[in-house]
């Protein structure tokens, strides 16, 4: 069996993947993209912590990656949505060009 | 009891009424009213005489008798027991009496005499009613039943005289001398008053007849020694005041320049003996007595010594220092002032020589009470009254005709005015004291009181010496008056002529009292009848003297009769018969600083000018500075302090309060101007601010929640 600390190790390296992207990267489809990596990182969070719970696994975590594809999937949709509209309206998606949030 | 009680208010009444109707109507009456002063006058006089017949009989010639006239309460004090009761009620008793019958005589006498004297003169309404004013403060003073009611009337005295001297008040010398007169007098006034509150305060009462009989329950507490010397000697004072003795005597003189009239009836006859009264009525003082046994003895422990050698110093002092005075003086008038004061002087001494006689006798177990002082200082006021109201109104005739006060531009008016200067002839040889004149009779009773007086203590010899040096001058300056008056040729300028008949027949009136008033020592018991005093007693000693043929006191008159024709015979050769030059007196250097002294008047009054002048003038200076620099300082200081305070609390309002407001709101918009500007809209710095916060709350948690549970610790 795989120890769980291997797991956990590739988890943190895809957390700070996904939020090297959201913190660097412009265009809003990867930093999507980077969220959704960040989000894969706790999915395995769950499922590493599903396997190795003692004494024979427990299933709620299991349920809960499942649950989180499926959130992430409809996030993504909506995501992409706000990302046509925003082109349509100001012509790009890159981030540091759309300021809607200045005072 | 008297009879017909009441009319006695008509003696004080009728020249107040007098005073109301010539001061309101006067301008329309005839001669400004002086018919109706001459008939209210009268009136007094009458009633006066009918109450003075009243009480010689109840007192059939030889006890007292004293009556109180009841007149209105002024302050009612305890209703139930009449405590601290002020009422005024008028004294009718054998001094009173006489005293009424003396005053509105005399100034009858000279109110018909001013008809002549005061005829060309303006303002003659304002003169005769406040003569009438005078008469009835003199009356009211001599019968008053108590101190106060004295006080009040011996105030209206002392205004009527100010405005007296003052009558001619567009001269500046009778203003000046106004005001002197009020002024000097004032400061005898203020001891007068407060002997009077502290006669209230020991006694609860002002009455006469009240406080000898307390006085020898309440001597020792709260009457204490100190108390007893202290209460005769203020009211002494006020009586130094008035009768204008040494060191208040300066007013006297620059008195001169009111209406001669006003220089006899009240500089001479009248006020100025009301300070002699005053020192007899506090005979209940010098003299304190106990009734034993229906008998008055005298409580020889509350004797106040001092203050009985207190008043007879002054007397002796002042006769001889005023007597010096008069000798080198040319100024008719103020020759007559000198010896005015010191013939009150006399009176005085008199008064404090008899009071020490009779306390040493009764120390001495002595059961007769000698009053033979108190008598001869009475009786030398009446003769004195007289006879210097006769030679003040002759002066008065002699300056109505040459119309000056200076001697050395008269002279020779014996022969235009012969009756003028045979009245003054008399009243020269009076007040000289020559027999058988009234003065002779009453001043060498005085010092024969005082060589007696002697025997108890020496002093009273030295006193006895400066009385009868006096003597000697009075005759000396008494004579030098009278003949550079009315002997040798004349000096000055015009043509005198004798003055009208309304006033020399007031003259010869007076001359003839001046020989009569001397007959009242020699009627029954001598003149202590009149002016009873304690219990009957011998006659004057100058009387007795005749009659019990007693050497030692008829050698005494015969001194000082000798010495008064030396002064006379010295006078005759000097200004009579020029036979010593008169330069004699001002050869020598020294003979020059003594002459210029006396006509300097000691410089008393240069000193009491420069008193004036510096001291009061220098005090009201540094009165006026302290009020400029430290109380107007003072004012400003807190005035400034507060415009201060109000400054400081304008700026704390406006710098703190509204500062703290401002600021905050202003850095609340400062800070919000400069935050905002975080809000870049950059979606990713807003990402970075959520990571680093995150990393922060981590932290936090590792170090502050995590480890310290991993190490074991709670």
């Amino acid at each position: 069996m795989i120890p769980v600390e291997y797991e956990l190790v590739l988890s943190t390296a895809l957390f700070c993947v996904g939020l090297y992207g959201v913190m660097v990267r412009k265009n809003a489809i990867v930093v999507l993209m980077s969220i959704e990596i960040i989000l894969n990182a706790a999915i395995l969070n769950f499922v590493a912590f599903s396997a190795y719970a003692p004494p024979a696994g427990d299933p709620s975590g299991q349920v809960f990656a499942l649950l989180a594809l499926a959130i992430a999937a409809g996030e993504a949709a909506v995501g992409l949505a706000i990302f046509l509209a925003l082109y349509q309206s100001h012509g790009t998606v890159e981030l540091d060009k759309i300021r809607l949030l200045r005072w | 009891m008297l009879e017909n009680a009441w009319l006695a208010w008509m003696i004080v009444g009728a020249p107040l009424i007098a005073f109301v109707v010539v001061g309101l109507a006067g301008r329309r009456l005839p001669e400004g009213g002086a018919h109706v002063v001459v008939g209210a006058l009268a009136a007094s006089l009458l009633i006066a005489v009918y109450f003075l017949a009243q009480v010689l009989q109840l007192g059939a010639i030889g006890a007292a008798t004293s009556n109180t006239v009841d007149g209105f309460v002024w302050i009612p004090g305890d209703p139930a027991t009449g405590e601290g009761q002020i009422a005024f009620r008028l004294l009718i008793d054998n001094l009173s009496a006489f005293l009424l019958v003396l005053v509105s005589f005399l100034s009858l006498l000279i109110a018909i005499y001013s008809i002549g004297y005061m005829h060309e003169e303006d303002g003659k309404p304002r003169y005769y009613a406040e003569i009438s004013l005078f008469v009835a403060g003199m009356l009211g003073t001599v019968s008053a039943d108590n101190f106060l009611q004295l006080l009040v009337f011996w105030e209206i005295m002392g205004l009527c005289s100010y405005l007296l001297i003052g009558f001619w008040y567009k001269k500046p010398e009778a203003a000046s001398a106004a005001k002197k007169a009020f002024l000097v007098t004032r400061v005898g006034d203020v001891l007068f008053l407060a002997g009077v509150l502290v006669i209230w305060n020991v006694f609860h009462t002002f009455r006469f007849e009240t406080i000898v009989e307390e006085i020898p329950t309440l001597w020792g507490y709260p009457l204490s020694p100190q108390l007893m010397t202290a209460i005769p000697l203020l009211l002494f004072g006020g009586a130094v005041g008035k009768s204008a003795q040494f060191p208040l005597h300066a007013w006297l003189p620059d008195a001169m320049e009111g209406p001669t009239t006003v220089s006899a009836l009240i500089h001479a006859a009248t006020m100025v003996k009301a300070g002699v009264y005053l020192t007899a009525r506090s005979f209940i003082f010098l003299v304190p007595t106990v009734e034993v046994a229906g008998v008055h003895q005298v409580l020889v422990p509350a004797v106040p010594w001092t203050a009985i050698l207190v008043v007879a110093g002054i007397g002796g002092f002042t006769a001889i220092f005023a007597a010096s005075m008069a000798l080198a003086n040319y100024d008719i008038k103020r020759v007559m002032a000198f010896s005015t004061i010191s013939q009150l002087a006399y009176m005085f001494l008199g008064l404090g020589a008899g009071a020490y006689l009779m306390a040493s006798e009764a120390a001495h177990g002595s059961p007769e009470i000698p009053t033979a002082g108190y008598s001869a200082a009475l009786f030398h006021l009446t003769n004195h009254a007289f006879f210097k109201a006769l030679l003040f109104l002759s002066a008065g005739s002699v300056i109505h005709a040459v119309h000056t006060n200076d001697m050395r531009q008269m002279g020779g008016l014996g022969k235009v005015m012969p009756w003028t200067s045979r009245t003054m002839l008399m009243g020269a040889l009076a007040l000289a004291g020559i027999i058988p004149f009234s003065g002779f009779f009453s001043k060498d009773d005085i010092l024969a009181v005082t060589f007696e007086s002697g025997a108890a203590n020496p002093l009273f010899y030295l006193l006895w010496a400066a009385g009868i040096a006096t003597a000697f001058m009075t005759a000396f300056y008494a004579f030098r008056m009278w003949l550079m008056t009315c002997h040798g040729e004349y000096r000055g300028h015009g043509h005198p002529h004798e003055s009208p008949r309304v006033m020399t027949s007031v003259l010869a009136v007076l001359s003839v009292f001046t020989i009569g008033s001397a007959a009242i020592a020699f009627l029954t018991n001598g003149f202590g009848n009149l002016v009873f005093y304690g219990e009957p007693h011998a006659a004057l000693p100058l009387v007795s003297a005749v009659l019990e043929g007693n050497v030692v006191d008829l050698g005494l008159a015969g001194l000082s009769l000798g010495l008064a024709g030396a002064g006379i015979a010295l006078a005759w050769a000097v200004y009579g018969t020029r036979r010593i030059p008169a330069t004699t007196f001002t050869r020598t250097p020294a003979r020059a600083f003594l002459h210029g002294m006396l006509t300097n008047r000691y410089w008393i009054d240069d000193a009491y000018d420069a008193f004036g002048s510096r001291a009061v003038a220098g005090f009201g200076r540094l009165v006026d500075w302290f009020d400029r620099n430290v109380v107007d300082g003072i004012v400003n200081a807190v005035g400034r302090g507060t415009v201060t305070a109000a400054a400081v609390s304008d700026a704390f309002d406006r710098k703190v309060i509204d500062g703290a407001v401002n600021s905050i709101s202003l850095e609340t918009v400062r800070s919000s101007l400069s935050l905002r500007t975080r809000q870049t809209g950059q979606v990713q710095s807003y990402a970075w601010v959520i990571v680093i916060g995150i990393a922060v709350i981590i932290l936090l948690a590792f170090f502050f929640g995590y480890l310290p549970r991993l190490l074991g610790r709670p």
